[in-house]
């Protein structure tokens, strides 16, 4: 029902790319999942995909399983069921290799500057030393950082040592992005450089995984979601797939009294006061139905489908 | 959009450089610079540089100082004895000599002691002869107008009762000798020995220690998922171990060159051939037995997940190292002869044994080798624990759940 803009069909961010045969997409494919601590099941048959060219938000509560989820598709936890596919086929280290990370929990060697550390993560991924030298050289001048580039890491704030951890996941053109709450720490500033950054990345057809929980603003920056609740996926898809897929509500404001509306059928009140009325359409028809009677009745002040806010979508499949 | 943004790796991989296969090199790079650029490591390796030094600038400058000892005489006789007290002396070692200083009385020789312009005065006494200084002689001028005196009362009694000093003295000497043909210089040989174990045992402390801490460092810092997502975990404990054997390597060959070039200028110079030969046998256990060392406490380091975990997890390698630091200057005789051959102890054992001369030369071989082999199995046992333990965030693991656990 509602417009379908940015789905695998190949609008948004990923146009003029459909032409690619599937197995060859940049896609980072989760295909079932699971992973087990002795009687935890703390990933569970999780599937999704990370389309390339695409910014996937991962949102889910603390212990949902997002981390470990990350750390599997990363490598640094062993996988106790399913696969995760790069380009339609098992992924190797050497294809991580070349991903960019941010794991969950910070750090960096305190004592070495900040330049020299980035260049040698940077060579550990194989990237030339002059190249690392470039590209961290241009991430700290558009994280403000240029001037701090000699100093010790732990001469620096914590928002800045957070951004010097993101320049190590983005430095050197990676091919792919999963960021473990990237934006945490973040000033405002900070946080739309990073933004920024991270749509430079998937205009040239990276795909990217960030969790995050602040859901506002996986809203205004993910093409897609998926929504993990203890272990499984709850949801997956644009914001507004997501949409479709919870039960839409409506408000209706009455000139009259509105409590006849609780034994309209096909209609599931969720709250009535005095002439407005939250309600859930439960049948096809129900609400043409609901609208003429209410006319019947009298006058109709209001009646709109209510645009339900990620984080309701959330609460709603996670609950 | 054109294609090339649908490959977006690969302007990436053009640019990946060429020790892409071998990361192990860059990781001992940067823990060579780290540890070199480190002040404390500079402060203290200068510091003992300057103590080895010292002790040959000082045996050298003890050894080298010559002394010239003014004896004033008032008569012929006195200064006939002193100078072939001198003779004798200077015979001995040559940075001694005496001379006499003619002086016209008794109380003009005691007035010379007091001013300083003679050392020491000879004059008789009753029917024998006396040395006066300030205050104590010095014990080879003592000795040399001594032996000058009794020299010539000897020959005097001697023509006395008709007979000559060779006679009278005939059979009274005695003279040492050993079959070995070699001097005593067990003193020597100990401290050697202890230099060793001194040597080994901090040096294997403090980068061991090093170790541990620069794996946990990455570990709690979570550093190391980065990494391991980068290159294998095997070339990141390749590369440390490396780097750091090779810093532990260049700074106990650092010592004992200085070492050895101190030697040279004491009284023990003449045990340099031997005394090198045992260096460089050391130098070269040193390396096999800190390689083993180094991998073990990696592991450790892995062991822990924290900084405060270290000293358990280190404690079995602390444990064996002051183990190997005691036995390596006190066991003796066979027991030695059986611990030199025991991988790690032999690092220190095996050189003392060479040092003073009991060990058969395929005896260092066959310990190096032996030693050789258990690094073998250190690298590929402590590999296999680095790399469960490295991924595993909940707490300390002991060695034991190490080696059984699953990979993370």
């Amino acid at each position: 029902m509602s417009q379908d803009t940015s789905t695998a069909t190949g609008a948004g961010p990923r146009s003029g790319a459909s032409h690619r045969h599937d197995s060859q997409t940049d896609d980072i494919e989760v295909r079932a999942l699971s992973r087990q601590f002795g009687e935890i099941r703390a990933v569970d048959d999780v599937s999704f995909t990370v389309k390339g060219g695409e910014l996937t938000g991962f949102v889910g509560g603390n212990g949902a399983g997002k981390t470990t989820t990350m750390r599997m598709i990363m490598g640094v936890l062993s996988i106790s069921a399913g696969d995760v596919l790069w380009r339609g086929r098992p992924i190797t280290a050497l294809d991580r290799r070349g991903f960019g990370y941010m794991p969950e929990e910070r750090g960096l060697y305190p004592d070495q500057a900040v330049l020299d550390q980035l260049v040698y993560l940077g060579r550990l991924r194989g990237i030339g030393t002059a190249a690392a030298k470039a590209s961290v050289t241009d991430h700290l001048e558009r994280l403000g950082l240029a001037e701090r580039a000699k100093d010790k890491v732990q001469t620096l704030s914590l928002g800045n040592q957070q951004r010097v951890q993101i320049i190590a996941a983005l430095m050197g053109r990676p091919q792919a992005l999963v960021l473990d709450e990237p934006f945490s720490g973040l000033d405002p500033q900070a946080v739309d450089s990073m933004a920024d950054l991270l749509r430079e990345h998937t205009s040239r057809g990276v795909p990217v995984l960030f969790s995050s929980h602040q859901l506002d603003l996986v809203e205004r920056l993910c093409e897609r979601l998926v929504v993990l609740s203890r272990g499984t996926v709850v949801a997956a898809g644009t914001a507004d797939e997501l949409r479709t897929q919870t039960v839409v509500r409506h408000r209706l404001v009455l000139s009259g009294d509105a409590g006849w509306v609780r034994d309209a059928p096909g209609i599931h009140t969720v709250d009535v006061d005095g002439g407005a009325v939250l309600l859930e359409v439960l049948d096809q028809g129900a609400d043409h139905r609901l609208l003429s009677e209410a006319l019947r009745r009298g006058d109709v002040l209001e009646f709109a489908p209510q645009r339900p806010s990620l984080s309701e979508i959330y609460r709603e499949v996670t609950k | 959009m054109t294609t090339t943004v649908n490959r977006p790796d690969q302007p990436g991989h053009a640019s990946r450089s060429n020790d892409a296969g071998r990361p192990w090199l860059i990781v001992a790079g940067r823990e060579i610079v780290v540890r070199l650029t480190n002040k404390s490591f500079i402060v203290s390796t200068l510091v003992t540089l300057v103590f080895i030094a010292g002790f040959g600038g000082f045996s050298a400058w003890q050894s080298g100082r010559s002394s010239t000892t003014t004896v004033a005489v008032t008569g012929a006789a006195a200064t006939q004895l002193v100078e072939q007290g001198s003779a004798a002396a200077t015979k001995a070692d040559d940075k001694v000599s005496i001379k006499p200083q003619a002086v016209a009385d008794d109380a003009a020789a005691k007035a010379a002691l007091t001013s300083g312009s003679a050392d020491a005065w000879l004059h008789q006494q009753n029917d024998g002869w006396v040395l006066t200084a300030k205050d104590a002689p010095d014990s080879a001028v003592e000795a040399a107008i001594g032996a000058a005196v009794r020299t010539q009362a000897l020959s005097t009694n001697a023509a006395a009762a008709g007979t000559t000093t060779a006679a009278i003295e005939k059979g009274t000497v005695l003279t040492t000798d050993r079959l070995d043909g070699q001097q005593d210089d067990s003193l020597f040989i100990k401290l050697a020995s202890l230099a060793f174990s001194l040597l080994f045992f901090m040096a294997a402390i403090l980068f061991g220690q090093q170790i541990a801490a620069s794996v946990v460092e990455e570990k709690q810092s979570r550093l190391v998922e980065i990494i391991a997502t980068a290159i294998p975990l095997r070339a990141l404990l390749a590369g440390k171990v490396l780097g750091n054997s090779v810093i532990a390597f260049g700074q106990v060959v650092l010592y004992g060159a200085v070492g050895l070039v101190a030697v040279a200028f004491t009284d023990y110079s003449r045990l340099l051939p031997s005394l090198s030969a045992a260096v460089i046998w050391f130098v070269v256990f040193f390396a096999v037995g800190f390689f083993a060392l180094a991998c073990l406490y990696a592991v450790a380091g892995a062991l822990a997940s924290r900084t405060e975990d270290l000293q358990s997890t280190t404690a079995p390698m602390t444990m064996v190292l002051g183990v190997v630091y005691v036995v390596g200057f006190t066991v003796t005789g066979t027991a030695l002869k059986v611990v030199s051959f025991i991988p790690i102890v032999s690092v220190v054992a095996m050189p003392g044994r060479i040092l003073s001369g009991d060990a058969a030369w395929w005896e260092p071989v066959l310990a190096l080798l032996v030693m050789a082999g258990f690094a073998a199995v250190t690298v590929l046992v402590g590999e296999k624990i680095y790399r469960r333990s490295l991924m595993q965030t909940r707490g300390k693991m002991s060695w034991r759940e190490g080696l059984k656990s699953a990979d993370a």
